[in-house]
């Protein structure tokens, strides 16, 4: 399979595009601080969007509210990745959004106000809904027909890739955006913290101290197009998707499986897809939360496929923090860009392997590497695991 | 894509009660969801922690399986446009108000993809699990996404939508709707659907499309139609919701008036986002028990910028 990427947009707490994005990647700045922006006592660490709601608006320039932060984040980064291409009648143009919060940052200083009987505003309840997130980026975007949204938790964003990957397979598209935002709010943030996997401290993904997860927020969309659209726009290819898979793990509702079975599964039938075999996989971008669970659970998936072969590999969720629904989105956006440039992100705040797995992370940038395909994985609650494969463009 | 097994459980008759669509009368007001006995289909230590929305949809799931004798689903996809509300709001309940440790289960269960995760879960399936959450096209998105799998070779698929009523939405309701008698209700349809016709196939979907931010109802209607060579004549029972009785979308159905039946299913079961998968059931189960309807449209404009095109029709013997 292969479906050309012509466009990224990406918004986390390391940039506010693609290129401040890039700067923090290549000169290992973490956007992972204490809160700013949420409202939300205690001494956090958090990769926050460094702007605040009213900078968001006028920066994208959106006039009718009430409108979520998650609307806010996606629309910046969907208005990136679409640039300026041009509406078309002959083109069938979709957007697949993802997200797990949906307007929550609205709705919870709503309920608060509810529960206080202190005049609380009804009106923000309308972008509460999940599907109201994607329908103001697409209606400021002027996109109408096929608008959708998916909420596997933090699989999220790699599922909405997946989903308009197989849309223009199947010829029910011309073109697509698809990604996903999340914006942070008190809701998830207590949520992990009532998980007790909230790390006080920086993340250590794949680190033996591992104790948890940083959250973060922003939003990434990519702009995906069969030939009959980059025949009309002229758009170049970035690089291509070319697998996809999702697998259940059905272990627990939470927690992966101690043999990372769904893992394994969504990373060999990924691959399978893109009809490469595991030796071609040059670099993974993995989910690697900084979670005593998932990150054992992931290598031991890692060693399932790879065994003594294991690619160069790295979380970058100590940049952004775990952006959840966004998560799959953003990093498919690093892994283009690890594929245009020829470059591998370092796993930060790492220093010793996971005892019984001994897998070691990349954790210094590299640059001039031949990164031809790169594997990203996002998994997440319920067991939902999802693995993308992007690869050059050949054609 | 042809449906092998259906399962409801609504404020109607409808679980375990096949011809319920020749019983039931337009809903009342004060109506209750009629639950069946949740523990025939759970395990009782599960079932306490869940929510309404999981209760029903992991009972209509398994029912499905058990019509269609099916051990194993190719995969599990749901549609719900609000997600798992009951969970949503105890959490939020417990975070604002909870000094110190808070319970994590509300949390966990929180996220709108807990019900499919939950239907794979009390069955051990391994397969494509997926959840659209685009309010009043959710379960059109599904049924569009098990379209897609089942051409690219999977089959035997469990696809569903479901939507839960908290008190709060009620209150919510009068406060944004111009209408205040709107009757909200809790509903669940599950199907299983497959690529080839069988024994079991009771009706056969087949179009589904869906258009967000809908400019000209009549012209995606008549486009639907065109796209599958039909005439208006030859749909023989339209059924369709409209935006809390704006009457944009009965103007609509006006047009099929002189051939075919019209019934607003949103009179038969309520208000739920997801209540369309309800209309597919009640098409599919009035097929099963009248043989002159061939053809049914289910028009979904529960959602005034919304709007859902589902083409049903008879097994051809």
């Amino acid at each position: 399979m292969s479906v050309r990427i012509t466009g990224i947009g990406i918004v986390s707490a390391i940039g506010l595009n693609v290129a401040e994005n890039l700067f923090s990647l290549k000169n290992s700045k973490s956007g992972i601080g204490r809160i700013q922006y949420l409202d939300q006592n205690g001494d956090y660490l958090v990769g926050e969007v460094k702007s605040s709601n009213q900078e968001l608006v006028s920066r994208v320039g959106v006039k009718s509210q009430p409108i979520s932060r998650t609307s806010l984040l996606g629309l910046a980064a969907a208005r990136e990745a679409w640039g300026e291409n041009k509406h078309s009648s002959g083109l069938r143009t979709g957007i697949i959004s993802a997200t797990s919060v949906g307007g929550m940052d609205q709705t919870e200083h709503f309920y608060r106000d509810f529960l206080d009987h202190n005049n609380p505003d009804f009106q923000v309840l309308k972008c509460h809904d999940s599907g109201n997130t994607t329908e103001r980026i697409a209606a400021e975007l002027g996109i109408s027909g096929y608008i959708n949204t998916l909420s596997t938790a933090c699989s999220s964003g790699a599922n909405a890739i997946m989903l308009g990957a197989r849309l223009i397979e199947q010829g029910r598209l011309d073109r697509v955006l698809v990604g996903g935002t999340d914006a942070l709010t008190q809701f998830t943030l207590n949520g992990f913290r009532s998980l007790m996997i909230y790390d006080d401290q920086w993340c250590r993904p794949f680190d033996e101290s591992r104790s948890g997860l940083n959250l973060g927020e922003g939003a990434a969309f990519l702009l995906m197009e069969n030939d009959k659209s980059v025949d009309f726009s002229g758009n170049k290819t970035l690089c291509c998707l070319t697998g996809w898979a999702n697998a259940a793990d059905a272990y627990h509702q939470t927690a992966s499986s101690p043999d990372g079975k769904g893992a394994t599964m969504a990373i060999q039938n990924a691959i399978q897809v893109s009809g490469l075999s595991a030796l071609d996989i040059s670099y993974i971008n993995a989910h690697g939360t900084g979670t005593k669970n998932n990150d054992l659970s992931e290598s031991v998936a890692l060693l399932n496929i790879f065994g003594d072969n294991c690619p160069d590999f790295s979380s970058t969720k100590p940049f952004t923090g775990h952006t959840l629904a966004a998560a799959g989105a953003i990093e498919a956006v690093f892994s283009v860009l690890a594929i245009q440039n020829g470059i591998i992100f370092p796993n930060l705040n790492y220093s010793e392997a996971i005892t019984e797995t001994g897998l070691v992370p990349i954790t210094e940038f590299q640059s001039d590497q031949p990164v031809t395909s790169v594997l990203s994985n996002s998994f997440g609650f319920g067991g939902n695991n999802s693995s993308l494969v992007f690869s050059v463009n050949n054609s | 894509m042809y449906i092998t097994a259906a399962s409801t459980i609504s404020h109607q008759p409808t679980f375990k009660n096949a011809g319920f669509s020749k019983l039931i009368e337009p809903l009342k007001t004060d109506s209750e969801l009629i639950s069946p006995n949740f523990k025939d289909y759970i395990d009782a230590g599960l079932l306490r922690r869940m929510s309404k929305i999981l209760r029903m949809s992991v009972t209509a799931a398994k029912d499905c399986l058990q019509q269609a004798g099916v051990d194993q689903p190719g995969a599990i996809i749901v549609g719900t446009g609000l997600g798992c509300l009951q969970d949503t709001e105890k959490f939020l309940n417990n975070f604002l108000t909870i000094e110190g440790l808070l319970p994590p289960t509300s949390f966990i269960q929180s996220t709108h993809n807990t019900i499919a995760g939950q239907i794979s879960l009390s069955i051990g399936n391994h397969g494509y699990n997926m959840t659209h959450t685009q309010n009043t096209l959710s379960f059109e998105h599904a049924l569009i996404d098990a379209g897609l799998l089942l051409v690219e070779g999977n089959d035997n698929i469990i696809v569903g939508a479901a939507d839960e009523y908290i008190e709060i939405l009620g209150e919510i309701g009068e406060k944004l709707s111009a209408n205040p008698a709107i009757n909200l209700t809790s509903g669940a349809s599950f199907f299983v659907v497959s690529k080839d016709q069988s024994g079991n196939s009771i009706a056969k979907i087949k179009d589904v499309v869906t258009v967000g931010l809908v400019q000209d109802i009549n012209v995606s209607i008549e486009n639907f139609l065109t796209n599958n060579t039909l005439e208006e004549s030859e749909i023989d029972l339209v059924l369709y919701s409209d935006f809390v009785d704006s009457g944009l979308v009965s103007d609509v159905v006006k047009r099929f008036e002189n051939s075919s039946e019209a019934i607003n299913y949103t009179n038969l079961v309520g208000i739920y986002p997801s209540n369309s998968s309800f209309a597919l059931h009640y098409a599919a189960d009035r097929i099963q028990n009248n043989n002159k309807i061939k053809t049914v449209l289910i028009i979904n404009g529960l959602n005034r910028i919304n709007l859902g095109l589902t083409l049903i029709q008879s097994i051809e013997a």
